[in-house]
């Protein structure tokens, strides 16, 4: 029964590594050099029939939603919806005034149109039944209005006379009795909170600090999606929604929200036409993952991923084996029919829905409003998700020893339970390693959703660098040849093991 | 029931679904007995062996083993099963496991022999039965007849009262079934408790003390090798031998 596998030697697999690395200069090569059409959009007008990208959720998407006979392209991040317009498969990108002007400003082939699309006001979005924090929270923005906080921190980000003229300072030896103040938001919405020298920053960052100086409270600012911000703040995941967020008919059914810090603009974002002046190779390198330390977003997403990957794979044999052994033997002995059947649901389920839903219904639903942290969270659900596969790959391995053996260690006198760990495991492991070193890859590959729950492994870093560059190319393909030169290396490992354990019974 | 009586089996059935394999047996087998079980194919001689260490589950009837109900509700069978071995027609030998290993497992496991003492009582059978030169190598490196001697080691490493050889030679060469059937002739003279269901006609009357012939589910006829093969009573055994001989 032992199934033969290629077998990667290390010439291989130095080989591979090699072609991996030479991609990047050829994808580069191949990109188009020529000037990028001028957007049909432009004015207000033009509106209808185009299409229009919009960051999801935000509000340029519900009023663009309203516009008739428009596409809507709903992206999860600005930084992608500018990217859909640069490849022209959207003709304009509807997005709030400051951070289009962060995009127009490092890509000369963008401009913002002039006549406003809408104005808004930003506001902090409270779960429904907290009433207290909405009255403090209401308290402290009037404050600092009056006091001018509020004013003098925008400028430090808006403006290019007054940009970098104050820092919000917290006052010293402040009593922080009351609490912790959990913040959601998407840093990726320059300059209302972005990510700069790894930490989240931002008008937003700096009014919620001073808010919670207010309020005695400590600051705990948690990054997500922008759409998961209401039901974080809902389920009690976060205290307050704070990402330039407006107040919508669609939003107050289900959340508070408190009053108006700010306004902004929304403003309609177009090609002009002109050739963006490309960056040389090694520039882009310079400013994707030198400039501020930025490969530290991809080393550190890295450990995260890892470590999601280990304790889940961990998690996983230990369940998988337990169902697997549990599974075999109602199989074998006709026995315990009921926890068969339980079991069997347990695996369709999990193998039956895709892990990003599992991963999201475990964030939010189970376990809602418990504090634990959002790592062991992933790790316990794609261990779970794992645990179901590796079961049914173990139980295929049971079942295919021979009957005989079963047979050999009872007549010996073993019981069940101790024929099943000496004679029957041993062999069984070996015919499913190549299996389960399958499922180990995938598994690896697999936590690069954890990003959608707001942990910064290695798919959210390379994100993160996006978001701050505006360029995808480099950082994805980083990203990507990192996970690749893993996965082989993985291969490898379980190459040799296999063939150390072939080995062993000749 | 007599000091002398090694097994007893009552009533013993066994049906698979509407088949019915055993329709009720009565034997003894005394201590130190050598019995040859010998009938034509689907006759129910290897599930009656089966169901004297219950590998096989019967559906009636009771087996005594020394005396004790083994077939009783409550019994721990494992305790009763290291008493009985039993020799498979396909070795089944653990292949993830060397010879000695294959040989020392259990008795290290189960009677909580130190490993250094299992090894010399299984290097003293692997010598009885000519292997002792094969300690470190694995299953798939044997012979058939080899892994089939290895497979008696095993079973004798325990030190059983009674050994069951479950059609031990069937599955070998012809020119390997020799050196099997001298290995179990010699432990017919060592005085242990032995049922073989074999095909070896030659063997069954050289070595046993007792031949039985079993037809269509139950004992059609028991005796001496030189009753049952040089005057035999019943006609369907009159007609299996002029086959077989």
């Amino acid at each position: 029964m032992r199934r033969e596998r290629e077998n990667i030697s290390l010439r291989t697999l130095i080989f591979i590594c090699l072609i991996a690395l030479t991609i990047p200069f050829v994808l580069q090569a191949c990109g188009k050099e020529e000037a990028p059409s001028k957007s049909p959009v432009e004015s207000l007008d033009d509106l209808n029939n185009a299409t229009i990208a919009v960051q999801l959720g935000t509000t340029g998407d519900i009023l663009a939603s309203d516009i008739e006979g428009a596409e809507i392209i709903q992206c999860n991040k600005g930084a992608d919806a500018i990217q859909a317009l640069k490849q022209e498969k959207a003709d304009c990108v509807i997005i709030d005034e400051e951070p289009a002007k962060a995009f127009v400003a490092r890509n000369s082939d963008l401009s913002i149109l002039d006549e406003e699309f809408a104005i808004e006001d930003y506001a902090i979005c409270i779960a429904k039944d907290n009433d207290e924090l909405l009255y403090q929270i209401n308290g402290a923005i009037a404050e600092l209005k009056n006091n001018g906080t509020i004013d003098k921190i925008i400028e430090n980000y808006i403006g290019d006379a007054t940009k970098g003229s104050y820092t919000y300072e917290s006052p010293a030896g402040l009593d922080r009795s009351n609490g912790t103040l959990v913040m959601a938001t998407n840093a990726a919405f320059e300059p209302y909170e972005y990510v700069e020298g790894g930490e989240i920053v931002g008008i937003d960052v700096d009014i919620a600090r001073a808010i919670a100086d207010i309020l005695n409270m400590e600051l705990e600012i948690t990054d997500m999606e922008f759409d998961s911000i209401i039901s974080a703040v809902e389920s009690g995941k976060a205290d307050m929604g704070m990402a330039g967020m407006t107040v919508t008919e669609d939003r107050l059914k289900n959340i508070n929200f408190t009053d108006t810090y700010t306004t902004a603009t929304q403003v309609i974002v177009v090609r002009n036409g002109t050739a963006e002046e490309k960056e040389s190779f090694i520039d882009s390198i310079k400013t994707n993952f030198i400039e501020d330390n930025r490969w530290q977003y991809l080393t550190n997403g890295l450990l995260t991923t890892l470590e999601i990957s280990f304790f889940a794979v961990i998690i996983g044999i230990v369940f998988g084996f337990i169902i697997a052994i549990l599974r075999a033997t109602c199989d074998i002995t006709g026995k315990y029919k009921l926890l068969n059947i339980f079991l069997k649901l347990y695996l369709t389920v999990i193998r039956g829905t895709p892990a990003m839903v599992q991963l999201l219904i475990i964030y939010y639903v189970i376990f809602a409003s418990s504090g634990i942290n959002k790592i062991i969270i992933a790790i316990i659900a794609f261990g779970l998700n794992s645990s179901a596969y590796i079961a049914e790959i173990v139980r295929s391995g049971i079942m295919s020893i021979d009957k005989g053996q079963f047979e050999a260690g009872r007549s010996l006198g073993f019981t069940y339970a101790q024929t099943m760990w000496n004679f029957i495991l041993p062999q069984a492991l070996k015919n499913v390693l190549p299996a389960l070193g399958n499922e180990f890859i995938v598994l690896l590959k697999e936590t690069s959703i954890s990003g959608y729950i707001g942990i910064a492994d290695l798919t959210r870093g390379g994100d993160y660098i996006r978001s701050r560059t505006y360029e995808a190319f480099l950082p994805l393909i980083a990203v990507a040849l990192i996970y690749l030169v893993i996965v082989v290396c993985l291969s490898y490992l379980v190459g040799r093991m296999e063939r150390r354990l072939k080995n062993s019974d000749r | 029931m007599t000091d002398n009586v090694m097994i007893k089996v009552e009533g013993l059935k066994k049906t698979f679904g509407e088949l019915e394999v055993l329709k009720g047996i009565d034997t003894e087998i005394k201590k130190g007995e050598t019995l040859v079980i010998i009938g034509p194919s689907g006759c129910g001689k290897s599930t009656f062996l089966r169901c004297l260490n219950l590998l096989e589950t019967p559906t009636a009837g009771h087996v005594y083993l020394d005396g004790k109900d083994i077939t009783a509700p409550g019994v721990n069978i494992n305790k009763e099963r290291q008493k009985m071995m039993m020799v498979f027609q396909h070795f089944n030998l653990f292949p993830h496991l060397n010879i000695m290993e294959n040989i020392t497992v259990a008795p290290v496991k189960l009677l909580g022999k130190s490993r250094e003492e299992a090894k010399e009582d299984a290097h003293n059978l692997l010598v009885r039965v000519g292997l002792s030169d094969k300690e470190n190598m694995y299953p798939s490196q044997l012979s058939g007849g080899q892994k089939q001697r290895v497979a008696i080691c095993r079973a004798l490493a325990m030190n059983p009262e009674v050994i069951l050889f479950d059609e031990p030679t069937s599955a070998l060469d012809p020119e390997m079934v020799g050196e099997v059937l001298d290995v179990i002739k010699g432990l017919a003279e060592s005085g242990i408790t032995m049922i073989c269901v074999t095909h070896e006609m030659g063997f069954a009357r050289e070595a046993a003390d007792r031949v039985m012939f079993f037809d269509n589910g139950v004992i059609a006829e028991d005796g001496t090798p030189s009753e049952v093969f040089d005057s035999p009573k019943n006609e369907r055994l009159k007609a299996f031998l002029s086959k077989v001989l």
